[in-house]
């Protein structure tokens, strides 16, 4: 397992897709950027101030889903001690702190003109802070921790009851009276938003998907060249 | 066979997370009336300890034909369909409240059935769409 | 451009999620190249000896220290 992961050759093909998104990322963000602020209609309630949501809702896509890898991550990890997935998770977690708080940024512009309020402590909206608390302390365990290995358990440990907050945010806005509205696209059923406004949103999440890509490979990279550098000064 | 370090850490953290997700079902079930950010107009009506001193909210839908705007005030009526509660409201009103679109309003009871709101904020629903496709909607259900 | 009024909000969050996410992009990236110029800087210190055994054992050094060598 160790040696799989280790593998020079993974470490060349980062290399490789580091590039190749670097050199499509630029188009597809304009192709992205133009569909949602020029060519997508506006909402027949709320106007322009729709195309929000076209970095709002990615962006809180993206922060639950990567708090959800690095939970299940965590879990193997603190059974199986694989020094390998507490690299990965330790550089997806600083992407889902960033997506986490635009959401919330975001979220709390969009209130304003639609709602009357910046701020409001709903259930939505204060689980999206709980699992913004949830990654800082998940990134502050590795900074407090110098001995890695307590760093790893303490970590994992945050992460695995940070995951009971994951279900909690989903269905907040289906389980009790919240100001936020109820998701509009369902993974089974039909999705209450319209296929003009969908396709921008679809495009968005891609473009970010391929940022967080980006991201996590460059951090990756650093973890493993700082292991490498470690293992020298042992000879 | 998996090692034995292995079994015995993956018994403990199954324990761990079994005894969180309990701790956590705990304190959601004590908090669950903090938790509702507003409360419905039946939930008004059956509640034995109605507090007229403390800042509470209600949501639902403005009933519609019953808004009235004059210099002063606001007046409408919040339903959720089984109840009602008439509210009035001095102030600014969000660009999206509207007649038969969900409110919630924030103020104090007079008594079960009039509430005087010092804020309203609008709530929207999940539906998007472009505006050419909402009158074509509307001119079906005509 | 003004958006019915809600341009200033539209506006607001899409400038502050791309530029927050070009610093974040930036700051990536300069740590990378930090650990990439320490990493070469140490195989430099080895001796010659040590240097080649390092080299030949680990394609990840080599490869490395070959980035590193492209950039300056």
């Amino acid at each position: 397992m160790f040696n799989f992961f280790y593998n020079s050759n993974i470490f060349i093909w980062i290399e490789k897709l580091i590039n190749f998104i670097n050199s499509i990322f630029f188009v597809l963000l304009l192709v992205a950027l133009s569909f949602a602020l020029i060519f997508s209609p506006p909402d027949y309630l709320q106007g322009d101030s729709v195309r929000i949501m076209y970095v709002h809702v990615p962006a809180a896509w993206i922060g639950l889903a990567s708090f959800t890898v690095i939970a299940f991550l965590s879990i193997i990890n603190f059974i199986f001690k694989i020094k390998n997935l507490t690299l990965i998770a330790k550089s997806i977690a600083p992407i889902g702190l960033l997506f986490t708080c635009i959401a919330i940024v975001t979220g709390s512009i969009w209130g304003q003109p639609t709602w009357g309020t910046f701020w409001a402590w709903d259930a939505r909206i204060t689980s999206m802070v709980i699992l913004a608390i949830f990654y800082l302390l998940f990134i502050l365990t590795h900074k407090y921790f110098l001995e890695e290995s307590k760093a790893n358990n303490v970590s994992s440990l945050i992460a695995i009851v940070g995951l009971i907050n994951i279900p909690i945010v989903k269905y907040s806005v289906e389980w009790w009276a919240t100001l936020h509205q109820p998701a509009s696209i369902k993974i089974s059923g039909t999705s209450s938003i319209h296929s003009s406004m969908l396709m921008p949103l679809l495009l968005m999440f891609f473009v970010l998907i391929l940022y967080c890509a980006l991201i996590f490979l460059m951090k990756y990279k650093t973890e493993i060249i700082r292991i490498k550098k470690k293992n020298l000064k042992r000879i | 066979m998996l090692p034995k370090k292995v079994k015995k850490r993956a018994s403990l953290l199954a324990i761990f997370l079994l005894a969180s997700i309990l701790g956590v079902f705990l304190i959601l079930n004590t908090l669950n009336k903090n938790i509702l950010y507003f409360n419905s107009p039946t939930d008004i009506k059956i509640s034995q300890d109605l507090n007229y001193n403390k800042k509470i909210r209600i949501g639902g839908m403005v009933k519609k034909n019953t808004l009235e705007i004059n210099n002063q005030e606001i007046k409408f009526i919040i339903t959720d369909f089984k109840n009602e509660i008439s509210v009035s409201f001095k102030g600014t009103i969000p660009n999206l409240f509207a007649e038969g679109k969900g409110v919630v309003a924030e103020g104090m009871l007079k008594d079960k059935r009039f509430f005087e709101a010092d804020r309203i904020l609008a709530k929207h629903d999940e539906n998007y769409m472009p505006p050419e496709l909402k009158n074509i909607l509307s001119d079906n259900v005509k | 451009m003004s958006m019915g009024g809600y341009g200033i909000f539209v506006w607001s969050s899409f400038v502050i999620t791309f530029l927050v996410c070009g610093v974040f992009y930036y700051k990536t990236r300069k740590t990378l190249k930090k650990y990439e110029k320490e990493f070469a800087k140490e195989i430099e210190n080895l001796s010659a000896e040590q240097k080649k055994i390092v080299l030949e054992n680990s394609k990840i050094a080599s490869k490395i220290l070959s980035t590193y060598n492209k950039t300056i």
